[in-house]
Order: C-alpha cells, then structure tokens, then sequence
C-alpha cells in the first residue's frame, strides 16, 4: 500500500458567523475520481477552494505525497498549485488572449519554459482535448463547451498529479455536456486522480472510485457509486440521490 | 488687409510654430509620465498593503484636489525655499505628471476593480504569484478597460498644458499672450492660438482610437459581466 497522493485533514472554513465547512477529511489514492455529490450550499466548492488555499481555510492541513503544505510560503504555495489542476464551473479562461495563449501562458510565465517549446506542449494539450482547428480563437468566439475544454488543456499542460474539478457541467447546455464529459473520462481512463463535484450522477456513478456525499459543511456518508445510490445508510443520502436522480434523468 | 497678413507671416506664424513646439515637448513626456504613474498608483491603491495603499490614496487626493496652478507655483517658486531650483520647463512638466497620474490612477482603479475575481482563481490555480498575476493576466485587461478614460485625460492634459506660461515657460498660450499685448490683436491671436489646440486635441483623440482599436479583442468589451 502506497502513501494516498493527497491527504487532507479537517479543513474547515467560516464566513463571519456561517460554517461552510466543518472539519472535512479525505485521502485520495493514485488514480482514484472521487466524486462529491450534494444539495448547493453544502460545501463542495468551497472544501476544493480549500485544497489549493484559493479560499483559505481556517483549520486543517494537506499533504501532497508525505509534504504537508505550508500556504505562507509563497513558493512551495506557487509549486505546489501547480500540481493540483482546478477546474472551474464558469471555465475563467483568460478573456484577453486566445485558447493557445490561454493554455500557454502558464508554461512561459510560471514554468519559465521558453515560448516555442511552450507552444509546442500548448497545440499538444488543445488537440488532446480536440480543439485543433480553434486554437486562435478568443474566449468570448468559443461555445461553453469549447471553454471548459480549453480549461482543463490549460490545466493539463501545467503537469498535474491531481485534478479538482468544480462542477464542470453545471454551467453548460444539455448538449454541450457530453463533450467535456467525453475529455474528463479520457483523463480517468489515463489514470489521472480527480476530485469533481458535480451533479451528472449518471456520468459521475459509471466512473467514481467513490462517491461523497455533503451536507451542511460535512461529509454525511461516503461509498461506492452502487452503495451510494442503491443501498445508502442514511435516510438524507437517500433522499438527495432520488431527487437528484429524476432530475438529471437516467443513471 | 496686406498689413494684418503682413503681420501674421512676420510675427504671428514664427512664435507660434515656436510655441507649438515647446507645447509638444511639455505634453508628450508628461503624457507618457502620467500614464505610467497612473497604472502604478492604481495598481498600488487596488493591491497595495495598507500603508502602501493609504500613501497612493493621499497622493491622488492630494494632487486631485488642489488647483494646477498652485501646484505649479509650488514646484516652481516653492522649491527654491528648499533650494532646490527647477527650471520653467521641468517644472511644468513635473507638475503635469503628477497630477495626470493621479487622474489616471482613478480611471486605472475603476478598472482593475471591474476584472472579474475567476480571472485572478484561475491565475492562482496555476501558480502565478501574485504580481505575475497582475502583470500578464490583470493590467492587459484593465489597461483595455481604462483606455476611453485615460484618454479623455490625455485630451485635459493638452489643454491644461496651457497653465505652462503662468511659471513662465513659454509655450503656445504664453507666445499668444505676447503677441496679443505687443499688438493689441487679441482675437486673432487667440483664435488661432485656439484653433492649434484644437488640432492638437483632434490628433490626440485619432491616435487614441487608433491605439484602442489596435487593442481591441474579439468580444473583450462584451464580456463584462
């Protein structure tokens, strides 16, 4: 057994009087795609804020490998962000320059790779997520679609060992969901470690390693998808899955 | 008739065009100054660290809020006090700068504050620090953002440059107020004297939208959400 390639240990996190999160807990294995499921409000985009400390929490501790991450040194901070790819639900690719700048930018400026070769792994990186003939386009001539792809290329060309995905379809049509879905399983297949909150139990039970369910800040039970959605022990758990279910439509 | 035209190719023409020239000498650097103070200032006064941003708060309050020409009186017959001398052009232009940037620090403000908080998470997310953030992924947009204001200053600065004469360094306004008092013809001084800031105005703002145009980025303005 292998040390889990990212432990987190009671994150918590307070807004004024509100407990977003209160006390969270999780170790993620190589390879592993834990998937959080859960009402709005119950902490999931705040708990992966909190990984990378692009919202800093007010407890708990994480390790990447056996490193405990300090986020007051800013260096070993920047290094360490670098290895946790985050995906976000409105894609925030940058609005001022095209995919291939978009995805490049971040090889040059943080990596300090030089701009041909950059470019080079940029092309690579867009065409894996199939988004050959659009590289030159800006973020506003892209469909939703497009966007989230170009996000997780731009993530992906950094090198990371895990990914933290933050409701990657919520913001998307209908049909626009398959083809992000189409790349983020690819990734699985390629054995890339993932955290994704989302709400395409469908897509999330025929590929999570586990499924997590949070309420209130809290993680209310965790399981296979098969335990998770066919035989929860709690009567919440059970209850969120069955709405979530006719919602979203078939599993 | 022959005399006044006699008149305006003899004297009018060769201290304007002199005028002219001293005029374009105080605008251009304080111009470029003023912008570049502008940015840094309003970069300071968004991301800066308390002191640091209580100091670029004061100076554009300072330097918004008194009147040019005390300003300038100040530079230039204030300083001596301190013995320090600055000549009539350095002075004007000092002041300029100044108060340009201050302007233009408000306008380079209200944009930083317009860029949405996912362009500095997903800069975050990928390791930038913080002033590689504000460098490559913040100023290219904010500077987009602030171009129609910052303009539309560059135009006062034309035209407030004019103050130059009142510390005696003579440029356009000051060689119009000569050759009006030499001559008593204050109309047809001024209204060319006018007419050249005009020009100077008209030329300034095509450059502008030239400069906005080369900027501009498909769906940019579009996005602001």
């Amino acid at each position: 057994m292998t040390a889990p390639i990212l432990r987190i240990e009671n994150l918590s996190k307070r807004y004024g009087q509100r407990e977003v999160l209160k006390g969270v807990s999780l170790e993620v294995d190589k390879g592993d795609l834990k998937i959080l499921i859960g009402p709005s409000g119950a902490g999931k985009s705040t708990f992966l804020h909190c990984i990378n400390y692009l919202v800093k929490p007010d407890e708990g501790r994480v390790w990447l490998h056996d490193r405990e991450i300090h986020p007051e040194r800013k260096r070993e901070l920047y290094a360490y962000r670098q290895k946790v790819g985050m995906i976000f639900q409105d894609f925030n690719l940058f609005d001022h320059i095209n995919a291939f700048e978009n995805v490049r930018i971040g090889l040059v400026k943080v990596k300090g790779i030089g701009k041909e070769e950059a470019g080079e792994r940029a092309r690579l990186e867009l065409e894996r997520v199939g988004l050959k003939e659009h590289i030159h386009k800006y973020p506003a001539q892209l469909s939703g679609g497009q966007k989230q792809r170009v996000s997780i290329a731009r993530a992906l060309a950094m090198d990371p060992e895990v990914m933290l995905l933050d409701e990657p379809t919520s913001a998307l049509d209908p049909e626009l969901i398959g083809e992000v879905h189409a790349v983020i399983r690819d990734l699985g297949n390629n054995g890339m470690t993932m955290i994704m909150a989302t709400h395409q139990i469908g897509f999330a039970s025929s590929l999570a390693s586990e499924i997590i369910f949070m309420e209130n800040g809290l993680i209310v039970e965790r399981g296979t998808p098969d335990k998770i959605f066919n035989d929860a022990e709690h009567s919440r758990t059970r209850e969120f899955c069955s709405k979530i279910t006719d919602l979203y439509g078939e599993r | 008739m022959t005399e006044g035209l006699l008149y305006i190719q003899s004297d009018v023409l060769p201290a304007l065009l002199r005028g002219f020239w001293v005029s374009i000498q105080l605008i251009v650097p304080s111009a470029l100054s003023g912008i570049t103070i502008g940015i840094v200032v309003g970069v300071l006064r968004v991301y800066g660290n308390r002191p640091v941003k209580a100091a670029a708060d004061a100076y554009a309050a300072l330097f918004r809020g008194i009147p040019l020409v005390i300003q300038l009186f100040i530079w230039y017959f204030g300083l001596p006090y301190f013995n320090i001398y600055l000549s009539p052009f350095a002075a004007s232009v000092l002041g300029f700068s100044l108060c340009s940037g201050a302007y233009h620090s408000e306008y380079v403000r209200g944009a930083l504050w317009s860029i949405k908080r996912g362009q500095m998470l997903a800069a975050e997310s990928l390791g930038f620090s913080r002033f590689k953030m504000i460098i490559s992924i913040i100023l290219p947009q904010a500077v987009r953002r602030a171009l129609p204001g910052c303009g539309n200053e560059v135009i006062y600065l034309i035209k407030y440059s004019s103050l130059a004469y009142m510390v005696t360094c003579i440029e356009l306004t000051g060689e119009g107020k000569i050759l009006a008092s030499n001559s008593f013809r204050f109309t047809e001084v001024f209204l060319i004297i006018g007419a050249c800031y005009l020009l100077m105005t008209s030329v300034a703002s095509v450059i502008l939208a030239r400069v906005e145009n080369h900027l501009r980025i498909p769906g940019f303005e579009q996005q602001r959400t």
